[in-house]
C-alpha cells in the first residue's frame, strides 16, 4: 500500500461519486441539483485528469482519455449552467436538463475511468 | 513499423514532473472560487449578496494572474476583501511554483537529452537516400563531413562531445547534417544515428580512440552487416582485432604517410601523381619533390616515427633516433638519448651529415621547436614536420618546414579517396609497385592529355543501370574497346581528355589498359581527366 496510489483511487472514486451525486434526481429540476456539487465534480476531475499525466501504458492512456472526456462534458456544463443563470433568474425545465444531460455523459466517463482502475489493480495483483 | 523509442517519451517525463505543481494549482484556484461564491457581500442597493461561480471564476482569474480589473460587479464588502487577499497571495505563490517547476522540468539534462534523441531519430528517419554513418568529429571527422557535404552526401554525425557536436552547427555544412550527441560505444545510440537504416551505405568510425573504433565495427557487422566499415587505427596493435571483426578498410596514418614519403622518394613522379589524384584541385603540373636519400633525423619515438623509420629502412636509408625517453644503450649510434630541441643533441646526432629531419613527436609546440632549431642550424636541410592538432594549422604554415603532415587531414583524405573512387584505392596500390620510367611515362602522358586543369578521376559501371547504351551494344554482340567510351561524344573523331587507369572485373585487373582493350559486360573502367570529359562521357555511355 503507498500513499500515492490511496490518493490516486481516491480522486478517481470521488470524481465518480460527486458526479453521481450531482446528477441524481429529476432531470428538469433544477432545485434537485446542487451548484456546489457539480463545482466540485469539476475541479476533482481536473484533479483526476493531472494525476494520470505521464503513464506510459496502454491502460493509463486509456484512463486519462476517459478523465479528459468528463472534464470535457462537466466544464460544457458549468459554461451552460454560468450562461443560463444570468441576472439570477432560475434555470426552465429545458436548460435544467441540458446542464444535467451534459454531467450525465460524464459520469458514464467516470465509470469507464473506476472500471479500468479496478483492471489495473487486479491485473497488479495476478 | 516500430515506434519510435524516445519521442513520446520526452513528453510523458514533463507530464509526470508537472503532476505535483498543476494539482496544487488547480487545488488553490478551487478554493478560491470557492471561497468567493460563500463569503457574504452587499451590492449598490444594500441587499445581502453572493457571487456566483461565473463572477468568482472571472475574478480569481484575472486576481491570479495579477491583472486586477478591480472590484466587480460590485465594490466588494470587507470578508470579500479579506478573501481576495488571501488568494491573491495563494495563486501568485501557486503560479511562480508551477513556472518553476516547467522551467527546471525542460532544463533537465535527462529531458533535454531525450529531446535531442527524438529529434534526431526523426532527422535520420527522414533521410530518404544513402547516407554515411560518421562517428567522430575532431580534426579528420570534420573534414571528412564538410567534403561529403560539399558534394552533396548525407552524412549522420555522432560524438561524445557536445562541444563538437555545437561546433558543427557553426561550421556552417552546405546540406543538412543530423548531429547526435552520444556514446558511440553503445549500440542503441548508433541504431539512434541510423545504423539498421536501410539508407545507410557505409559506416566511418574516426573517433581517436582504437577501442572505441572497433566496438563501432563490431556492432555495424552485427547489427548491419552488409554496410562497410571504414575504420580508423593508431596502433598496429589493434589493426588484426579489427580486420577480425570486420572492418571493411582500416586506415592508419603513420602508415599512410610513411608510404607516402616512401613513394616520393622511391619514384617522385608518382608522388604527383598521387597528390593530383587525390587533392581536391591538385593539377598533373606540380614539380615532383626531391626528398633526399641521405642520413635522416627522426624526432620522437612515436609510432609515426617508427612506422617511417621502418619504410626508410626498406629503402636502404640511414636514420638516426631522437627522443628524450629513449630506454636503449647511447652507444647504438642509431639511436640518441636527449631532448630534440636542444641544438646539441641535434649536433651529436650527426646534424652536419644529415639531410633530412623528421619533427614527429606527439607535441605539437616541440615540432613546432625541432622545426626552428634545425633551421637555425642548417639552412638547406629537408625539414618534414608532423602536426596533430589542427588549430595550429596557422602556425605550421608559417614554420620553416618543406612538409608538413596533418593526420587528420591524412586519415580524412584516405576516408574521402575509399568512398568517392574505390577503385583509385586500388590503382594506387597497384601503381606503388611501379618503378620510376613508369611513372613518369605517366605524368608525361597526363600532362600532355590533361594539361593544366585539375585532374579529376571517376569510375565507369559498365551495367545496365550507368551505362544502357554500352551493354545494348554489347548485347547486340557489338565488339567495343575502350577507345569507344572515349570516342563516343568526342567530335570529328578527336578523344576524350581522360586516361584509363584500370580495368577490373571481379579479380581480374589490368593497370593502365590499351586504348584497343576489348570490353565486356560488368566491366569497371577508372579514368582520369578534366571535368568537361567526365560529364561527356557520362552522358556517352546513358544515352548513346
Amino acid at each position: 500500500m503507498s500513499t500515492e496510489r490511496v490518493f490516486f483511487a481516491f480522486i478517481i472514486v470521488l470524481a465518480l461519486t460527486l458526479n453521481v451525486g450531482f446528477v441524481a434526481g429529476d432531470i428538469v429540476e433544477i432545485r434537485h441539483h446542487n451548484v456546489y456539487e457539480l463545482f466540485a465534480a469539476l475541479v476533482v476531475s481536473l484533479i483526476a485528469t493531472v494525476m494520470k499525466f505521464g503513464d506510459r501504458s496502454a491502460l493509463g492512456s486509456s484512463m486519462l482519455a476517459t478523465s479528459l472526456v468528463a472534464d470535457l462534458q462537466l466544464v460544457a456544463a458549468a459554461t451552460a449552467w454560468g450562461l443560463y443563470s444570468q441576472g439570477g433568474n432560475l434555470l426552465t425545465a429545458h436548460e435544467s436538463a441540458t446542464v444535467v444531460s451534459l454531467a450525465i455523459g460524464a459520469t458514464v466517463a467516470n465509470v469507464v475511468s473506476v472500471v479500468l482502475l479496478i483492471v489495473e489493480t487486479a491485473s497488479l495483483r495476478r | 513499423m516500430t515506434p519510435p523509442l524516445g519521442t513520446r517519451h520526452g513528453i510523458f517525463l514533463l507530464l509526470r514532473r508537472l503532476r505535483p505543481p498543476l494539482v496544487v494549482l488547480i487545488a488553490v484556484y478551487a478554493v478560491a472560487v470557492l471561497g468567493f461564491t460563500l463569503v457574504p457581500g452587499t451590492d449598490p442597493s444594500g441587499q445581502p449578496w453572493k457571487m456566483s461561480f461565473l463572477h468568482a471564476f472571472y475574478f480569481v482569474s484575472f486576481l491570479g494572474t495579477t491583472i486586477g480589473l478591480g472590484e466587480i460587479p460590485f465594490p466588494f464588502s470587507d470578508p470579500q476583501r479579506l478573501w481576495a487577499t488571501a488568494s491573491i497571495y495563494a495563486t501568485v505563490i501557486a503560479w511562480l511554483y508551477a513556472i518553476g517547476a516547467l522551467f527546471s522540468a525542460l532544463g533537465d539534462p535527462m529531458f533535454r537529452r531525450i529531446v535531442h534523441e527524438s529529434r534526431m531519430e526523426r532527422a535520420v528517419r527522414r533521410i530518404k537516400e544513402p547516407f554515411y554513418l560518421l562517428c567522430g568529429y575532431g580534426d579528420a571527422g570534420a573534414h571528412v563531413a564538410r567534403e561529403l557535404a560539399g558534394d552533396g552526401t548525407r552524412v549522420v554525425v555522432m560524438d561524445a562531445s557536445s562541444e563538437r557536436i555545437d561546433a558543427l552547427d557553426t561550421d556552417d555544412l552546405p546540406v543538412t547534417v543530423p548531429a547526435l550527441c552520444g556514446d558511440a560505444t553503445e549500440p542503441r545510440s548508433l541504431v539512434l544515428a541510423g545504423l539498421t537504416s536501410p539508407h545507410c551505405v557505409g559506416v566511418i568510425a574516426l573517433t581517436g580512440d582504437d577501442f572505441v573504433n572497433t566496438k563501432i565495427t563490431l556492432t555495424a557487422r552485427l547489427l548491419n552487416p552488409n554496410v562497410p566499415v571504414l575504420c580508423a587505427a593508431h596502433d598496429h596493435a589493434t589493426h588484426a582485432r579489427m580486420a577480425a571483426v570486420g572492418a571493411s578498410q582500416i586506415i592508419n596514418p603513420s602508415d599512410n604517410f610513411a608510404a607516402r614519403v616512401a613513394l616520393a622518394v622511391r619514384t617522385p613522379s608518382q608522388h604527383v601523381i598521387y597528390e593530383s589524384l587525390t587533392t581536391r584541385r591538385g593539377t598533373a603540373m606540380g614539380e615532383p619533390i626531391a626528398l633526399p636519400r641521405g642520413l635522416w633525423l627522426l624526432c620522437g619515438s612515436g609510432l609515426f616515427v617508427r612506422t617511417l623509420r621502418r619504410e626508410l629502412k626498406k629503402l636502404d636509408i640511414d636514420t638516426v633516433l631522437i627522443d628524450n625517453e629513449l630506454d636503449f644503450v647511447v652507444a647504438n649510434t642509431n639511436l640518441v638519448k636527449g631532448d630534440p630541441t636542444d641544438p646539441e643533441v641535434l649536433e651529436r646526432a650527426g646534424i652536419d651529415k644529415a639531410t633530412a629531419v623528421v619533427a614527429g613527436t606527439d607535441v605539437d609546440v616541440d615540432n613546432l621547436a625541432i622545426v626552428l632549431t634545425t633551421r637555425s642550424l642548417s639552412k638547406s636541410i629537408f625539414i618534414v614536420a608532423r602536426q596533430t592538432q589542427r588549430r595550429n594549422s596557422s602556425v605550421f604554415r608559417a614554420a620553416p618546414a618543406d612538409l608538413v603532415t596533418l593526420s587528420g587531414y591524412v586519415i580524412a583524405a584516405e576516408v574521402l579517396r575509399f568512398i568517392r573512387a574505390p577503385q583509385l584505392a586500388t590503382f594506387l596500390r597497384q601503381a606503388r609497385d611501379q618503378d620510376e620510367e613508369w611513372s613518369a611515362a605517366l605524368l608525361a602522358k597526363m600532362r600532355d592529355v590533361i594539361g593544366d586543369a585539375i585532374v579529376e578521376s571517376w569510375s565507369v559501371h559498365l551495367c545496365a543501370e550507368e551505362a544502357p547504351a554500352i551493354c545494348n551494344a554489347l548485347k547486340e554482340g557489338k565488339p567495343l574497346s575502350i577507345e569507344s567510351l572515349l570516342a563516343r561524344t568526342g567530335t570529328d573523331g578527336k578523344l576524350l581528355r581522360a586516361i584509363p587507369l584500370l580495368l577490373q572485373n571481379g579479380s581480374k585487373r589490368e593497370l593502365l589498359p590499351a586504348l584497343d582493350t576489348a570490353l565486356t559486360e560488368d566491366d569497371r573502367v577508372l579514368f582520369c581527366g578534366k571535368a568537361s570529359a567526365r560529364m561527356r562521357m557520362r552522358y556517352g555511355i546513358s544515352s548513346g
